[in-house]
């Protein structure tokens, strides 16, 4: 990462682990874009976290006494058209997107679904990414040629397929983002990987005679990080913009799971007849996680390209 | 330069080949069925089967993707003797046809056991006529199999009475003798089997044979409420079949029935609930034999409880009259049968429940019946015994012919053909091995067919040839709707393109010519939520704005018949979604590129010559700005498709992505398969104009 200007004078050795942690997050503050950014995707972070403690009713308790109703002090975005509190389905929500990762009905693993999407086509596609930039010769033709195929796919047609062949769920929109991004990610690492190969401390590597798992994994990898980690946060975004519009294809989670897609899908039907509010919140809220995501992205970039 | 292209070309065949290969896989390894979604989901597993079957779904997948690729009419005219061809009526429907050595179009329909032929004639009109020389007799070889087989069934057959067996086996045999005499040509040995098929065909009694079914159906509707009864049929099945054969589930459903008797006796006789729950625990520990055992003793109890009819119900399901006719022979016999109280108390209300029930396979035994619970009714016990005894013989009778129908059907020779039916299918019609086949018929639905249709070829001309099959959703063409889908789906993107490019180009070379500047960070911020923020949202943010609150356009599309463009105030939402989209992601890069040409040495360079700056920026930096867009916007369509797809369904814009987005719900594989291979032409195709797009612009490719 990037070294402070102002933290230079002070350390005149190597600057410790912690002080070039903080000189990263530093960078931060000298965006005001990156830290809008910041601000947004941890207040989304924050209340699916707290969701439960943030409300008092359940994503999926009806009242039928009370449907397609506009904000009030009860419900304070309103209620859709079952009756349901549209800031409980929201953050309830904003966790399957950030926290949890709903595996079955009742049994689910941390790490939002979109993270797991964007972790394991992250593994995948840097196995096939050093694979094809290390081992080169007829496994990178290989591997390219798939990866060309897998482009030349109209993404939204790759997710179609993928999910109809599968079925809707959570794990399934997992595999279905992981597939989706392997060819990206994959020629990316294929790329640094290439270019790191040919460094010294990769030839000491191979004389000392480790295995070529170990100089991709433990050698090659590490130093390509940089580039994997930024690439992948804007990948977060694409996720969470992918699980949003498979939600409302109707190829995301089944309902009633809260799934801020689909309850735009569903809501979409009553805007015209005057209730537009199960429509309109799901959609500001997945634009403003979105558009967080890509700001944060966006100063981080700038900044530390200003310090390179 | 050439043989770049070619490159590049065969490259994108080969995408494309690979695409249609692995969309087939996905597609065959999905869960759920399309039969299902079709026909609806109570169907059974043999009329899906006939579904699956009729459309051609059943066939080894190869050969189906080299229907779908390159047709299936030359296959079919290899069966059929004639070549198949298709023809457009002048109502605008396409039909498949056999041209005949005559060149006449011919296509055959099954009615009964009768082929009749149609004739097109030269004016479109049809002609119709009986057509019965084409049946064949099948392969020889198999039908000596499938007979020498059935003999030995019959050997074993105990409905037939001895003299039905001798007759029918002496005409077996004849017609064995006949087959095995390979030497005959196929005209002669259908002459020669004509006199023992005579025969045979007189021992079927068509009265009789309709009666077969509805005894069965009989059985069926009254022992579905009777949970007793249900319990007999159990005991019956356990004792019938082996421990092997029966399956896990099987064996819960068993036991389900059997608790559900033991609630419906517990009043009545706590004894036999306490043995027929102790055979549901035994059969829920998958312990068959322990169940078996328990049961044997209890059927007669359960049938004095029922008056004996639960194994005279159970028979009459079975096919087993011999069995139903004992019941009641029994039942006529004081020596046997004792009419307790128990007995009479019940008897007389199955017996008319049956009677009644019987009234249309055969008026005479139901009279009977009747009469007798009306002497039961009466206290006359010696007459009542005396009717059923004689309503044993009338079954008995009735129960002899059917069996004797029944076996004398299947030792015929079947016959079997090849033609075009009138629903553009193949078809190898077959009669006379007593198969039953589920036919769905338009207005009657499922019909069971003793012969007909027995293997079907859905006629295509393949994708190739430029016909992509018909769709499962709606029975039509995929063609028809696939085009006109893609005409919408073009026009929407070609509109929002004509507005996205200049506009998009200008804010980004401003933006770019004023980096760092207010300018530039405002365009550049909004141009990045404009192109994150996903279509669906911004097409619900555009709707509440403009059709909810200021009410200036439609919020939805409804075009009807009409053509998009014949109401374009239906186009401003959609289109309006798609350009912020896209202008947001052309707009970054054109300001990109230009800052980053701004920037270079040759500019500097032109800047201290003392140009004037709008002459730099035009004649220097423009031409090299405008490089990185063109082609990211190329390669960028891949991304826009799946913004179509979203802004249609948004909208219900009839388009190309949302009929793709139906069919994949629906898995309508002709569709999705069509759809898909138009979608990615498209993609690989911009990519491909993407090259040589940059090739142009950028001479150093060229000589690279």
């Amino acid at each position: 990462m990037a070294v402070s200007e102002k933290s230079m004078p002070k350390t005149a050795a190597k600057p410790s682990r912690l002080q070039r942690l903080w000189d990263g997050i530093s960078i931060i503050f000298e965006s005001k874009v990156a830290l809008v950014g910041l601000a947004i995707v941890l207040f989304w972070i924050f209340v699916a976290i707290f969701a439960p403690l943030l409300t008092p009713y359940s994503p999926t308790e009806q009242d039928y006494k009370a449907q397609n109703v506009g904000p009030s002090a009860v419900h304070p975005l309103g209620t859709d058209d079952l009756g349901r509190d549209i800031w409980s389905r929201l953050i309830y929500g904003a966790r399957v997107v950030l926290v949890i990762l709903p595996v079955s009905e009742d049994f689910w693993i941390p790490g939002g679904t979109a993270l797991w999407g964007v972790f394991l086509g992250l593994i995948v596609g840097s196995t096939l990414g050093l694979m094809g930039g290390y081992l080169g010769g007829w496994v990178d033709e290989v591997v390219m040629r798939v990866l060309d195929a897998m482009m030349a796919f109209p993404v939204i047609l790759l997710y179609m397929i993928i999910i109809a062949a599968v079925g809707a769920s959570a794990t399934n929109v997992v595999l279905a983002i992981a597939i989706v991004g392997i060819p990206g990610i994959a020629r990316l690492v294929r790329s640094l990987a290439l270019d790191i190969r040919t460094r010294d401390y990769i030839r000491a590597a191979e004389t000392r005679g480790e295995s070529v798992w170990y100089i991709m994994f433990v050698e090659i990898l590490p130093n390509a990080r940089g580039p994997i980690i930024i690439d992948a946060m804007l990948r977060v975004g694409y996720a969470i913009f992918a699980m949003g519009t498979l939600g409302f294809l109707g190829l995301g989670l089944p309902p009633p799971s809260p799934d801020w897609g689909s309850m735009v899908a569903k809501g979409r039907q009553f805007i015209l007849s005057g209730s537009p509010w199960a429509a309109l919140w799901p959609s500001i809220a997945i634009a403003s996680l979105v558009v967080g995501l890509n700001l944060f992205a966006d100063g981080l970039r700038e900044e530390s390209l200003r310090y390179q | 330069m050439a043989k770049f292209f070619i490159r590049r070309l065969l490259l994108m065949l080969l995408t494309m080949v690979i695409v249609s290969i692995a969309v087939f896989l996905i597609t065959e390894a999905a869960p759920g069925n399309v039969a299902r979604n079709v026909l609806g989901i109570h169907i059974t597993p043999e009329q899906e089967a006939s579904f699956l079957n009729q459309q051609g779904l059943d066939e080894p997948m190869y050969e189906r993707y080299l229907s779908w690729l390159i047709g299936s009419d030359w296959r079919a005219a290899g069966k059929i003797g004639m070549p198949a061809k298709q023809i457009t009526t002048e109502d605008g429907f396409r039909e498949w046809w056999a041209v005949s050595e005559d060149g006449t179009l011919v296509r055959w329909k099954m009615e009964g056991e009768d082929m009749l032929v149609q004739r097109r004639l030269v004016d479109g009109s049809v002609e119709e006529s009986l057509d019965n020389e084409r049946w064949e007799v099948k392969d020889p070889a198999v039908e000596i199999e499938r007979l020498e087989e059935y003999r030995a069934e019959l050997l074993e057959n105990a409905q037939l009475t001895d003299d039905d067996r001798q007759a029918i086996l002496q005409e077996l045999d004849r017609i064995l003798e006949i087959l095995r005499e390979n030497s005959r040509d196929p005209e002669a040995l259908v002459a020669a089997l004509a006199e023992s098929e005579g025969a045979l065909e007189a021992m079927i009694d068509p009265e009789a044979m309709r009666g077969q079914v509805t005894f069965q159906e009989i059985a069926e509707d009254i022992a579905k409420d009777d949970k007793l009864m249900q319990a007999v049929f159990v005991s019956h099945s356990l004792s019938a079949s082996t421990a092997d054969e029966l399956k896990k589930s099987d064996l819960q459903a068993m036991a389900r029935q059997l608790d559900k008797a033991a609630d419906a006796i517990q009043d009545i006789n706590p004894t036999l609930e306490g043995r027929l729950r102790q055979a549901a625990e035994s059969l829920k520990a998958e312990d068959v034999s322990a169940a078996r055992e328990v049961l044997e003793g209890t059927v007669s109890t359960l049938d004095q409880v029922l008056g004996s009819l639960g194994t005279f119900v159970d028979a009459l399901q079975m096919g087993d009259y011999r069995r139903a006719v004992g019941v009641l022979r029994d039942l006529s016999d004081p020596a046997k049968t004792p009419l307790d109280a128990a007995r009479l108390a019940v008897l007389p209300n199955s017996l008319e429940a049956i009677g009644e029930a019987v009234e249309d396979a055969s008026p005479e035994l139901s009279e009977t019946l009747l009469q007798a619970v009306e002497s039961l009714q009466a206290g006359n016990t010696e007459a009542a015994r005396r009717t059923i005894g004689e309503a044993a013989e009338m079954l008995g009778e009735i129960g002899r012919a059917i069996a004797r129908g029944d076996a004398a059907k299947r030792a015929r020779v079947a016959r079997t053909f090849w033609g075009v039916d009138t629903q553009n299918r193949a078809v190898r019609w077959e009669k006379g091995t007593g198969k039953v086949v589920w036919r769905l018929i338009m207005g009657s639905g499922w019909l069971a067919y003793s012969g007909g249709p027995a293997e079907y070829i859905p006629l295509q001309k393949g994708l190739l040839r430029g016909d992509p099959g018909l769709s499962l959703r709606t029975g039509r063409p995929v063609a028809d709707l696939l085009f006109k889908r893609l005409r919408n789906s073009l026009v929407l993107a070609g509109i929002a393109f004509v507005i996205v490019m200049p506009v998009a180009l200008v804010l980004g070379l401003l933006a770019g010519l004023n980096e760092g500047k207010a300018l530039d960070r405002i365009l550049s911020v909004g141009g990045m939520m404009f192109s994150v923020t996903p279509e669906f949202a911004t097409g619900i943010f555009l709707i509440l704005i403009f059709a909810f609150w200021l009410k200036l356009v439609p919020g939805a599309t409804v075009f009807g018949e009409k053509a998009p463009w014949e109401r374009p105030e239906m186009l401003i939402l959609p289109v309006l979604t798609l350009t912020l989209i896209e202008l947001g992601y052309v707009l970054r890069i054109t300001r990109a590129s230009m800052a980053d040409v701004m920037k270079a040495p040759y500019i500097r360079t032109a800047f201290l010559k003392g140009l004037p700056y709008w002459r730099v920026v035009f004649k220097h930096a423009l031409g090299n700005a405008l490089m990185a867009p063109t082609t990211v916007i190329m390669l960028h369509v891949n991304w826009l498709l799946g913004g179509i797809v979203v802004v249609e369904v948004i909208f219900g814009y009839p388009g190309l992505g949302s009929y793709l987005l139906d069919s994949a719900l629906f898995k309508d594989f002709n569709a999705i398969e069509a759809g898909a291979i138009v979608l990615v032409a498209v993609a690989v195709g911009t990519q491909l104009l993407a090259d040589i797009i940059y090739t142009f612009l950028n001479p150093r490719i060229r000589y690279a």
